[in-house]
């Protein structure tokens, strides 16, 4: 036990805390004018989840991998009987109430995926035509079930695995050249039959954006604005008038960061920037015992900084809005919850290998 | 052991420590720059975009000024007008929206749908006005539940008001919202969209005084338009008080007096030319023009065939009749055409260029000198003078006492009447002028036509004996109780010789007091000087004559024109009460009525 507390890293910790806490503050502004508790249910979901990641913390790392195909394949499950029962909340099929408690099942993918995928990769010495289709059918059965909620953010982020699992191990030429075909190949399928119409300019609009300024531009327009007023210093915690007034769109969710430029100026948020720097820097240092281990700390961290970068750069109009979070700040328990199992499983890694 | 053994070589993994870093370090530089680019290099552009989303410029419509009679009672000033509007953005039902709506505002839940219909095509956030002039209870009622009613909102503004309703209302005239066409044609840039402006009356006539100065309001606003808070306030400035020369006891006096009849009475202060009542009947209540008026209700007073949105005194057109007969014995008199002396021998008619004319006195005067005529009104008198006076001398003074053009008076929309001459018979109808015209026109009849105000103008130019007054209703203009401007009285000198005006002065104090036709005006204690005048719709010498005039509209006009007292005269009034019939029976003794009150109310009677 006090070993475990000894090679906690701790200062990586710290960070996470100031994240999720920092989150609870800008969540309270965001609902300040129009008076939500939005706050005080990310407070709740921060409680549990932290008691969460001490007990998964807490399990054996072999136990979590032994499991982790189960509870994929259960997750599965339950997102084809979301689609099948139905059960909307906000026009998706993604909620999921239990004790009068809203689940995102599909926010709890990544984890068992992650896991599963680590273990796949040690399976083969180069990804030859047998991994890849049995990598592939493992990512896209999540992400096609997850499309059909619709939920575009959550499945947009796991495909983020394929890029990922390509760079950890090697490929052979054929198989890296015809899946970049089938990429392209299946993004214009994509493109013109999954997508809806209202998904599709929401694509577009970050191009053009004042040209879809009352519809899907309105949220790239706006989110600059406040961003680009926050100036140095910012206007001053709740007294943003882009967040206050109401003209930012999903201030609590999705443009969270947008509130922090302008409330909290270029210095803060630069600072905000930095601790995720840190936090990443961090991550992607450690030693291990097994294979696993190493791929999932890169899977499951990689997801967690595409993630990042996609909510950062879309905020400022460098990329489509798709309804992506900012993690741990952006408003949302099960995105919270999943993160911190996905990094007390990290954690565990972390101190593995001092542990006799 | 389910997991595998470590097998990844210490060089991976360093290799992926170095390029997961270097990767790191560019991305966190990008974001870095990118956040630089908008929250500093164009911070300013991005803080002008957040300022104008949140501020919204309000003109605030400044308060009408008041319009006062002489003695500053109340005839026009402002009340704060309610209009419940719907914000369909915030409707949660729309039919429950609509039904409250019609309850709010009396009308029936078609009406409600069909103006909300109308805004289709604005915005969610439009304020739809529902309707205005909401009583206050229903205010009150909305205000004290507004989180029951998101939908609805309450809005003010100042609405002009008449307190008196319809008194003096062609004096006061009327306000209106200014059209696209005439926003688009003003200069100025002092109106904008939904102004109110002065359509008639003083309300037009006194527009640069009243209409004030607008104040502007600086809102912030959320996204769905709804204020927050007032940044900053100009208030805006009432306009000023328009003080008129009019005798409100007076006015109502004879408003009152008039009853039913449709005509026209202004009476003129002489000492300074204002005019101190001025009656138009029928008349309207201005307000009509302030609030929602229905098609009917337009249709009803627009189509009405006594014309009650007429102000007669300036722009109804009138034979002058034997009022005509001043303007003859002038010019008569002035060119040595007749005397005191001389005389005419009426007999009832008499035949000129083979024709036969008339005196309404079928029995004759006798021998008639110039008193005589004007007293009687005797007809065979002026035709004799007439024959021998060209018509373009009789129209050169009938224009010297104002005739064939308008009074000046300061009301807008005048009407000039016509004086008939040979010119403008040449012009007209490619005609020369035939003697026998000049013989009708000797009488007041023919082609000429007066408005009550000319012949106010006409009876006070001769009272002064030859100084002519510039009538007006503007007696000076006060701001915030301190007066601005003060509109001097004016004169004029006619070139007529005075002593002629002294001989006609005889003549019409004969007329009232000597039994002549304006008897019936005749008050003890009061040296009354008038003249009668009887405009015939239909010729006497129609067949049909004696039956049609059974029938109200095709009896004659009655003028009286008159002034007191004859010495140092104070007053001068003209009467017109349209198909009034008999001059002498109709008019007169409504004017004695007139100066008895006006003299008594001054403790000189």
């Amino acid at each position: 036990m006090k070993d475990y507390f000894k090679y906690f890293d701790k200062f990586t910790f710290v960070l996470l805390l100031l994240l999720a806490v920092i989150s609870i503050f800008l969540i309270y502004s965001a609902g300040y004018s129009s008076h939500e508790t939005h706050y005080l249910k990310q407070a709740v979901w921060l409680l549990v989840s932290l008691l969460v990641f001490f007990i998964v913390f807490a399990l054996k790392i072999d136990f979590i991998f032994r499991n982790a195909f189960a509870v994929y394949l259960a997750l599965i499950v339950i997102l084809v009987l979301q689609i099948v029962l139905g059960g909307t909340v906000a026009r998706t099929k993604s909620w999921f109430r239990l004790w009068g408690i809203g689940f995102q099942f599909s926010e709890f993918v990544k984890i068992p995926l992650a896991l599963y995928l680590a273990k796949i990769l040690t399976q083969f010495e180069v990804i030859d035509w047998k991994a890849f289709v049995k990598l592939m059918v493992v990512i896209v059965a999540p992400v096609a079930l997850i499309i059909l909620q619709p939920d575009m953010g959550v499945s947009f982020i796991l495909c983020s695995f394929v890029p990922l699992v390509i760079l950890l191990k090697k490929i052979k030429p054929a198989v890296l050249v015809i899946s970049l075909l089938l990429v392209v190949f299946s993004g214009i399928i994509g493109w013109y039959s999954v997508l809806r119409p209202y998904q599709r300019d929401r694509i577009i609009s970050f191009l053009n954006p004042s040209e879809y300024k009352t519809s899907t531009g309105y949220h790239i327009i706006q989110s600059k604005i406040a961003i680009g007023s926050g100036g140095l210093g910012g206007k001053g915690y709740l007294k943003g008038s882009q967040s206050q007034y109401r003209f930012l769109p999903a201030r609590h969710t999705d443009f969270i960061i947008s509130t922090i430029g302008e409330e909290f100026g270029f210095i803060n948020t630069s600072l905000l920037f930095f601790v995720f720097f840190i936090f990443f820097y961090r991550q992607f240092k450690f030693n291990f015992k097994n294979d696993e281990e190493f791929y999932f700390i890169y899977l499951f961290n990689g997801l967690i900084l595409f993630q990042f970068i996609i909510n950062v750069t879309m905020a400022i109009g460098f990329f489509p809005v798709l309804g992506i979070s900012l993690p741990f700040v952006s408003y949302g328990g099960s995105s919270l919850l999943s993160l911190f199992i996905g990094e007390a499983i990290v954690f565990r890694i972390k101190i593995n290998t001092y542990l006799t | 052991m389910y997991l595998s053994k470590r097998k990844i070589s210490t060089a991976f993994v360093k290799r992926a420590a170095i390029v997961s870093t270097v990767f790191l370090v560019i991305i966190f530089f990008f974001i870095f720059a990118a956040f630089w680019s908008i929250q500093i290099f164009y911070n300013e552009k991005y803080t002008q975009l957040a300022i104008r989303n949140i501020t919204r410029y309000i003109e605030l419509p400044a308060p009408r000024g008041m319009i006062v009679d002489r003695f500053g009672r109340v005839l026009a000033e402002n009340k704060i007008n309610f209009t419940l509007f719907l914000v369909r953005e915030n409707v949660e039902n729309l039919e429950k929206a609509i039904e409250k709506a019609s309850n709010f505002s009396g009308k029936s839940v078609v009406a409600v749908r069909q103006i909300i219909d109308k805004y289709k095509k604005h915005s969610g956030f439009y304020r739809i006005p529902i309707k205005s002039n909401l009583p206050l209870e229903t205010v009150i009622f909305i205000q004290s539940r507004q989180d029951e009613f998101p939908e609805f909102e309450i809005g003010m503004e100042p609405s002009r008001t008449y307190p008196l309703a319809h008194r003096a209302a062609h004096v006061l005239g009327h306000i209106s919202e200014i059209t696209e066409a005439e926003l688009n044609a003003d200069k100025s840039g002092i109106y904008g969209f939904g102004d109110l402006v002065g359509r008639s009356g003083i309300e037009n006539q006194g527009e640069t005084f009243l209409q004030g100065v607008k104040g502007s309001q600086t809102v912030i606003k959320n996204n769905v338009e709804r204020i927050q808070r007032i940044s900053s306030e100009v208030k805006p400035e009432i306009g000023e008080t328009v003080v008129l020369t009019l005798d409100l006891r007076l006015q109502e006096f004879i408003e009152n007096l008039l009853g039913n009849e449709s005509g026209a009475v202004g009476v003129l202060d002489l000492k300074t030319g204002g005019v101190l009542a001025l009656v138009s009947k029928p008349d309207f209540n201005p307000e009509i023009f302030s609030r929602e008026m229905g098609r009917e209700e337009w249709q009803a007073i627009s189509n009405d065939p006594q014309k009650p949105l007429q102000n007669k005194f300036l722009q109804g057109i009138y034979s002058p009749g034997s009022v005509f007969k001043i303007i003859m014995a002038l010019a008569g008199l002035q060119e040595g055409i007749i005397s005191p002396n001389s005389s005419v021998f009426c007999t009832g008619s008499q035949v000129f260029y083979d024709r036969v004319f008339h005196c309404w006195n079928p029995g004759g005067h006798g021998a008639v000198n110039i008193f005589a005529a004007l007293q009687n009104s005797c007809n065979i008198y002026f035709y004799n003078l007439g024959k021998k006076m060209d018509i373009d001398t009789i129209a050169s003074y009938a224009r010297l006492m104002g005739l064939g053009k308008e009074s000046g008076i300061d009301l807008p929309n005048e009407k000039a009447g016509l004086v008939p001459g040979s010119a403008w018979k040449m012009n007209t109808f490619q005609q020369r002028w035939f003697p026998g015209e000049t013989i009708s026109v000797s009488i007041g009849h023919g082609s000429l036509n007066v408005t009550p105000a000319q012949m106010l103008k006409l009876i006070a130019t001769v009272a002064l004996r030859g100084r002519m007054p510039k009538l007006h209703l503007l007696q000076r203009i006060e701001k915030q109780g301190k007066v601005v401007r003060e509109f001097a009285a004016g004169f004029s000198r006619v070139p007529i010789d005075e002593k002629n005006f002294e001989l006609i002065i005889e003549g019409l104090f004969r007329v009232v007091n000597n039994e002549g036709t304006g008897r019936a005006a005749k008050i003890d204690g009061l040296d009354i000087c008038g003249k009668t005048g009887t405009s015939q719709i239909i010729a006497k010498e129609n067949p049909r004559y004696k039956k049609l005039t059974q029938e109200k509209k095709f009896m004659p006009h009655s003028w009286f024109v008159s002034f007191a007292p004859m010495v140092n005269p104070r007053l001068a009034m003209v009467v017109l009460v349209e198909h009034g019939g008999d001059a002498g029976a109709i008019a007169a003794p409504l004017a004695a009525q007139i100066y008895k009150k006006y003299f008594e109310n001054e403790g000189l009677l």
